[in-house]
């Protein structure tokens, strides 16, 4: 498979549950960075860590890693966390 | 001809959910100061009588007459006797599922839907806010909020509601407002539009989105609403497993087995959890949660207190984790990273009531067109997962002659998820498998950080 191939790959996401392609997957994370997923959801299609190790600046790929290795926050201190920054924004308006 | 459905008359549903908080202990979670999340903090974004639910002990809580009234739209949900798929198996396991695609929106997630746009109603909310992927919640909440009169604001990520029209127009047609994610509507949502017009958004910005107009709000008749992993989602669901238990009485039956898609935790926990109870005083029951294979959360994953990042900011949660600082082997990269299971779960895998199990993509897909064939109903994906694991325990059963039963959960139906059956079939996906040695080499990581209770149940 060259890049553009993977690049059109496609499959459902688990999270959203529609169909997106690999294209998607590499910008729908943090900051557009891709997502802390990516390498769960393409490990059974091709080998997706040597070809992001390959195409994404060192530090992006071990930031990703170390982001897909941990855990996501928990739900509710992660609301918590969304809400206080919105309840400064409120406040600071 | 045999007996395939079990139902129960509307005054047959169980008119209490099960809390399983009062027979579990439970490590709360840390907030950024170190101590458990207060309900002072989630006062913004919940209404008190849900934030009450969220941190009750009370084992039985009464289901409010107006949620039954409206639950009783599709329930008591029938409890199926999977003859065809034992037929086509050749198994001497009794397989039994309860039939959650019956709902208006398809899947079990009005349960916790019809129950939390009621109590919003009850605290004089007016309007509530969630976001959505393509629609499965948002169409849900849309419907619940209907029944009650409380409008609905959803969030959808922009690129499912440009691919997928259906669940949208379901949520107009229950009156709920639509939007893609980001919109101009909030802030978070205007910084993501600033910095790219075309981007397709993503889960993270429509969270916050939904979260900050309820936060914003200044008449305070806002709050917003999540459809899965928190407590009182888990609790609204248990009817699923209530209403099984008086069926599988009908059925003559007990479970030997219990599996359930593990997901965010509400589906599989619904069922299980009232049959957890059993176990937890003296039955005889294996209860599997079941997860994508090469995600082993649960599976292979200790139980630690970790960040969920390398900077450390986030708060320390007792999750099954495997390191903040893990860097996965070569090409097994798919392995060890989503953890996403609700707390609750994680905690009865810890106490070994559960015991998770993990599936590869072919054998899921597989299985869900086997119990299309067969059952007739085009299972959701997530449902697949459950239904592989029914399979392989059905086919083992077989091996050793054995006339287990067991019980799982059709969360919903596929309808909507049409095109997620094409990798399968197209042959995109290939097996991989991982190793216990890589697992137990990334052990050594999280060494020094502090270690939850291990506790055990009440």
């Amino acid at each position: 498979m060259d890049d553009n191939d993977i690049n059109n790959l496609e499959r459902r996401c688990p999270r959203l549950g529609s169909r997106i392609s690999f294209r998607y997957c590499l910008i729908s994370g943090e900051d557009d960075n891709p997502c802390w997923k990516i390498f769960d959801c393409w490990w059974e299609y091709f080998d997706v860590e040597s070809y992001l190790k390959a195409n994404l600046p060192a530090e992006v790929f071990e930031q990703l890693v170390e982001k897909a290795a941990a855990q996501p926050k928990n739900k509710l201190a992660s609301i918590v966390e969304i809400a206080e920054q919105a309840k400064k924004e409120k406040t600071n308006k | 001809m045999e007996l395939k459905k079990y139902i129960l008359r509307e005054d047959e549903i169980p008119r209490q959910w099960y809390n399983i908080l009062a027979d579990v202990n439970l490590n709360p979670p840390l907030g950024p100061d170190g101590n458990p999340v207060s309900p002072d903090q989630l006062a913004p974004v919940f209404p008190m009588n849900l934030i009450e639910q969220e941190a009750s002990t009370e084992r039985w809580i009464d289901i409010p007459e107006e949620v039954l009234s409206v639950l009783n739209i599709w329930r008591p949900a029938p409890l199926v006797r999977a003859v065809a798929l034992e037929k086509a198996l050749d198994t001497p396991a009794r397989i039994y599922y309860k039939n959650e695609s019956l709902s208006p929106p398809g899947s079990h997630k009005p349960n916790t839907a019809v129950a939390q746009a009621y109590y919003n109603k009850a605290f004089g909310i007016k309007r509530v806010t969630t976001e959505t992927g393509a629609g499965q919640w948002g169409s849900a909440l849309a419907f619940a909020c209907a029944q009650f009169g409380v409008e609905c604001k959803i969030y959808m990520v922009r690129i499912s509601f440009d691919q997928k029209p259906y669940r949208k127009i379901m949520m107009a047609s229950w009156g709920g407002n639509c939007i893609p994610s980001p919109s101009n509507e909030t802030k978070a949502g205007r910084e993501a539009l600033e910095k790219d017009p075309d981007t397709p958004g993503s889960l993270g910005i429509a969270i916050s989105e939904a979260i900050e107009e309820a936060v914003a709000d200044e008449s305070g008749q806002t709050r917003y609403s999540l459809g899965s992993v928190l407590n009182h989602v888990l609790l609204h669901q248990t009817i699923i497993g209530l209403e099984a238990k008086k069926q599988m009485e009908l059925a003559g039956d007990y479970p030997d087995i219990i599996i359930g898609c593990a997901g965010g935790g509400s589906n599989f926990a619904g069922l299980s959890f009232p049959f957890v109870l059993d176990k937890i005083n003296g039955k005889q029951i294996e209860i599997y949660p079941v997860e994508p294979a090469g995600c082993p959360t649960l599976t292979k994953a200790p139980f630690v207190y970790d960040h969920g990042d390398t900077a450390r900011y986030t708060p320390l949660l007792p999750m099954h984790s495997l390191g903040h600082a893990f860097v996965p082997p070569p090409f097994h990269a798919g392995g060890l990273r989503y953890h996403g299971m609700a707390p609750l779960v994680s905690q009865l895998v810890d106490e070994g009531l559960l015991e998770p199990k993990s599936v590869k993509q072919n054998a899921v897909f597989k299985a869900g067109i086997l119990a299309a064939r067969t059952e007739g109903i085009l299972p959701a994906p997530e449902t697949n997962h459950a239904l592989a694991t029914v399979i392989d325990e059905a086919l083992k059963a077989k091996e050793e002659g054995k006339e287990k039963v067991i019980l799982f959960n059709w969360s919903g139906h596929g309808l909507l998820d049409l095109t997620a059956y094409d990798s399968y079939l197209s042959g995109q996906i290939k097996d991989i498998v991982l190793s216990m040695d890589e697992i137990a080499e990334c052990e050594k990581i999280y060494a020094d950080f502090p270690k939850p209770q291990h506790l055990k149940h009440k």
